[in-house]
């Protein structure tokens, strides 16, 4: 069975200003039913790419395609409809004036007849486990319950292709935790669902089914984790962290130490103790 | 944030606070109609804002609001009661004289226009004062915007008004935690805001006022992104997720609304002598 | 010049329906020289008590003493003592004349979270100097405690004239930081100054804070992340629903298992690997292990040996 493709950027040249490039020729593709990690340094272009895929921002040149669509003015508010992005910032996102407001909004925007909003509503406030905040106001809520009840909002769209822009940036680990969660179950609940998740959490990307590395506007790396983060030294050149055992490795390596090299804290107590 | 006590939302269950936004806003328009109305001589007139008073003064009691309260928030409203009391003194000087000091001669008309004017503010404002009390502000923009709605036949985008006061309304919470935050960074840099040169306060305003709009401008940018990947077009159709029933109450209570307003243009058409009628009783 | 707390105790709001105790009987010392780390879930009352070191809160009850001056609340009664002089400002009207509250926010210099948004002058040069003008500098000390100050970060002289708005979100970040270095004060807090920063950020940062400390500063620093208490601070106070419930090292508290368990709190994987090895049979000294170097020298030296 051929596997679908939800998003491929072909060439994409973008920048904010006349003359400056902030995306420099970028080509990637997302495979339907992936959980695909964006990662780079700060300014290295992850969110515009985001911000790309979604039509917010118009690029200079190339092609976004999704599902095989090019994305053009006149289908941008189509095609959105197939795409769910999560922001950063929580309260920035969140736009009724009460948890059941904000999951309705989205709603609203599509028309759903009035009738079943309420059902949908409760249904998506449970998926994320705010059913009984239901009533709640912003200001009363944590980070990590505002960014749930954007994923409710969104969700409740049915979109194909999930984005999350750095969405635990700004909390708590709690809240990080929470929201990763969330999405790991999502994922398992509806294993069609395309995930682009931007991020600086190095295990996320480990932990993904494909990793795409940007530096300063340009794509460095692309590929399953495993080949992605073999290269140690070169993440550590763009200013990347890189998974925990890849650093210990990296430095026995340095250290005359190859021996004793491991993938996991068994196999490290396996070559050291035994 | 106590001190925006007059009108802000009072949470309650009075017959008051249930009753639907819109009618309360039509009902609040007809009774302004009818503070302006005139009802014939000024004692008739004054009979009436009797009648007015005694009204509001139930609706008070009902909605649980205290109406000294209300009377201690019209305290900057003294002076310019007498300034207008002054005013009107001086300027008329025909009609009925209704006594005389010292050789200055005040006439009843001045006396009557003056009480005209303040009667209806404390009215107006009580009124007021009683819809935004027992009314949350989403309600009334929701009613508002359904009352304004005949407009959109005229192009007038009053959807849009109401979105964005509905944002307005959401956000200001938020805006007062982040002027908090930036009161509380300046402050750990030597920021008095409370004494302080002329030109040190002006300095004070200004690191709260620009940090706060920067970050105010950055914010609709992200909300304007944020409700344009939900789908939102503001020349869109859009349904409601808040419905506003209408019921059998509400037809009562707008029919009500009707009779109140024929009784009163009925009073103001015809002019009934009533304190003759009264007289006449005894 | 030392902070203390005793015994202090703050309740928002008090007698309204809103009231809420965030801090409850905590008593701390801030001593010369010292790196500590604040950690504890949110809600547990860091922020409210960081408020208290800089004069920004007052206690409702308990004392505070900063520097010279002593604060403090008994059955709400509030009393200011400037010790040094053995002045006692009880009347309010005449503490606002001689006692300006303003003096204690120069002796520790508080760095919110994201402090970018406390940024608005036109040039970063005039925003760095304006908390040093703030305390009765002149034009042109302030200028130069700011441009020493942007040195220290890491922001060279090319910095000064240009607008704190068209900087990158990093740069922002240590303009802020020199806005409150500037003002010179014994004890540098910071919450969470790494919030957002990429891993290089995250290091150049945490290496100036060691500067600092080492130039004889004290720095507290409110964090989450584990990491950074192992390899940088050598004091950790742990709060919990406005209690303080610990203050010990690094290392005690990650050895203390019960404790973390019942606090929820995570020690840094790489201390957990030490720990592993050494339940394994490799005689590791856990002092030596502060990240992952410093975890392979001390492998190395087992194995050499």
């Amino acid at each position: 069975m051929k596997e679908k493709i939800a998003v491929e950027l072909k060439n994409i040249v973008f920048g904010y200003l006349k003359d400056t490039v902030n995306i420099d020729d970028v080509s990637f593709s997302v495979k339907q039913g992936d959980y695909v990690t964006l990662i780079g340094h700060n300014g290295s272009g992850k969110s515009t790419i985001a911000r790309l895929i979604t039509g917010l921002l118009l690029q200079r040149s190339g092609d976004i395609e999704i599902f095989g669509e090019v994305m053009t003015d006149d289908n941008v508010l189509r095609l959105r409809k197939d795409i769910g992005i999560i922001f950063q910032n929580p309260d920035n996102q969140f736009i009724g004036s009460s948890v059941r407001d904000d999951i309705a909004f989205g709603l609203e925007n599509d028309c759903v007849p009035e009738d079943k909003m309420e059902g949908i509503v409760e249904e998506y406030s449970k998926k994320v486990g705010m059913y009984k905040f239901l009533d709640k106001e912003p200001t009363n809520l944590s980070g990590g319950q505002k960014q749930r009840v954007a994923i409710a909002g969104t969700l409740a769209r049915h979109p194909k292709i999930l984005i999350m822009d750095e969405s635990t940036s700004m909390l708590d680990p709690k809240g990080k935790r929470e929201i990763l969660q969330l999405i790991h179950q999502l994922k398992r609940e509806n294993p069609e669902l395309t995930i682009i998740s931007i991020t600086h959490d190095i295990q996320e990307a480990y932990e993904s089914d494909h990793v795409i590395v940007v530096a300063k506007g340009k794509k460095i790396l692309d590929g399953k984790p495993d080949e992605v983060f073999s290269d140690s030294k070169k993440m550590v050149e763009i200013k990347l962290d890189i998974p925990f055992f890849k650093r210990l490795n990296m430095e026995l390596e340095d250290n005359g130490l190859e021996k004793y090299e491991a993938n996991s804290l068994d196999g490290l107590v396996e070559k050291l103790c035994r | 944030m106590n001190n925006i006590a007059l009108g802000r939302y009072i949470p309650g269950n009075s017959f008051l606070h249930k009753m639907d936004a819109r009618i309360k806003i039509i009902s609040l328009i007809i009774f302004f109609v009818g503070i302006f109305l005139s009802y014939g001589s000024a004692a008739q007139n004054f009979i009436m804002y009797g009648v007015y008073f005694v009204i509001l003064f139930s609706l008070l009691k009902v909605a649980r609001l205290s109406f000294f309260n209300v009377l201690k928030s019209l305290k900057a409203l003294w002076i310019m009661m007498l300034f207008l009391l002054v005013i009107n003194t001086f300027a008329v000087q025909t009609g009925e004289v209704a006594f005389i000091i010292n050789d200055f001669v005040v006439y009843w008309d001045g006396l009557v226009r003056t009480g005209y004017i303040i009667v209806r503010l404390i009215l107006m404002i009580t009124l007021t004062t009683l819809l935004t009390s027992t009314s949350k502000p989403l309600d009334l923009t929701f009613g508002l915007e359904w009352l304004l709605g005949p407009l959109k036949l005229l192009h007038v985008p009053v959807h849009i008004f109401a979105m964005t006061i509905s944002l307005a309304l959401r956000f200001i919470p938020t805006l007062m935690e982040e002027a908090n935050k930036i009161i509380r960074a300046q402050a750990s840099r030597g920021v008095d805001f409370a004494e302080g040169k002329l030109k040190d306060k002006f300095k004070a305003i200004i690191s709260l006022i620009i940090p706060l709009f920067v970050s105010s401008f950055l914010r609709s940018g992200e909300l304007a992104d944020a409700m344009e990947t939900r789908g939102y077009d503001p020349q869109g159709t859009r349904t409601k997720y808040r419905r506003k029933h209408w019921k059998m109450k509400e037809t009562v209570q707008i029919i009500g609304c009707g009779c109140l307003l024929a009784g009163i243009v009925l009073l103001a058409v015809y002019k009934p002598d009533f304190i003759s009628a009264v007289k006449g009783w005894f | 010049m030392s902070i203390k707390l005793n015994h202090v105790s703050y309740t928002y709001s008090p007698k309204t329906p809103f009231e809420y105790e965030a801090l409850r009987d905590v008593s701390l010392e801030i001593k010369d020289r010292s790196f500590l780390a604040l950690i504890g879930e949110t809600g547990s009352g860091k922020s409210t008590l960081v408020q208290h070191l800089n004069g920004l809160i007052l206690p409702t009850e308990g004392e505070v003493q900063i520097s010279h001056y002593l604060l403090s609340c008994e059955n709400g009664q509030r009393k200011y003592v400037d010790l040094d002089r053995r002045e006692e400002f009880k009347d309010k009207k005449y503490r606002k004349k001689q006692f300006n509250i303003r003096n204690l926010r120069k002796y520790a210099g508080l760095v919110f979270q994201f402090p970018e948004y406390q940024l608005f002058e036109e040039s970063v040069l005039k925003d760095v100097s304006f908390g040093p003008k703030n305390f009765g500098a002149t034009d042109e000390e302030a200028e130069q405690m700011a441009k020493d100050a942007l040195k220290l970060v890491g922001l060279d002289d090319s910095y000064l004239p240009r607008s704190p708005f068209e900087l990158s979100g990093g740069e922002k970040r240590r303009v802020a930081i020199a806005g409150i270095i500037a003002l010179n004060p014994s004890v540098l807090i910071l919450d969470e100054p790494t919030a957002g920063l990429d891993p290089q950020g995250e290091k150049e940062m945490m290496e100036l804070f060691k500067k600092i400390n080492d130039a004889g500063k004290s720095v507290i620093l409110v964090t989450h992340n584990m990491e950074i208490v192992l390899k940088y601070v050598d004091e950790v106070v742990v709060m919990h629903d406005g209690k303080l419930l610990k203050q010990t090292t690094p290392l005690k508290l990650f050895q203390d298992e019960k404790f973390l368990t019942t606090t929820a709190i995570e020690p840094p994987f790489v201390f957990k690997a030490a720990k592993a090895l050494i339940k394994n049979g490799l005689n590791l000294d856990l002092n030596n292990v502060k990240d992952i170097p410093s975890l392979v020298q001390e492998i190395k030296r087992i194995k050499h040996e």
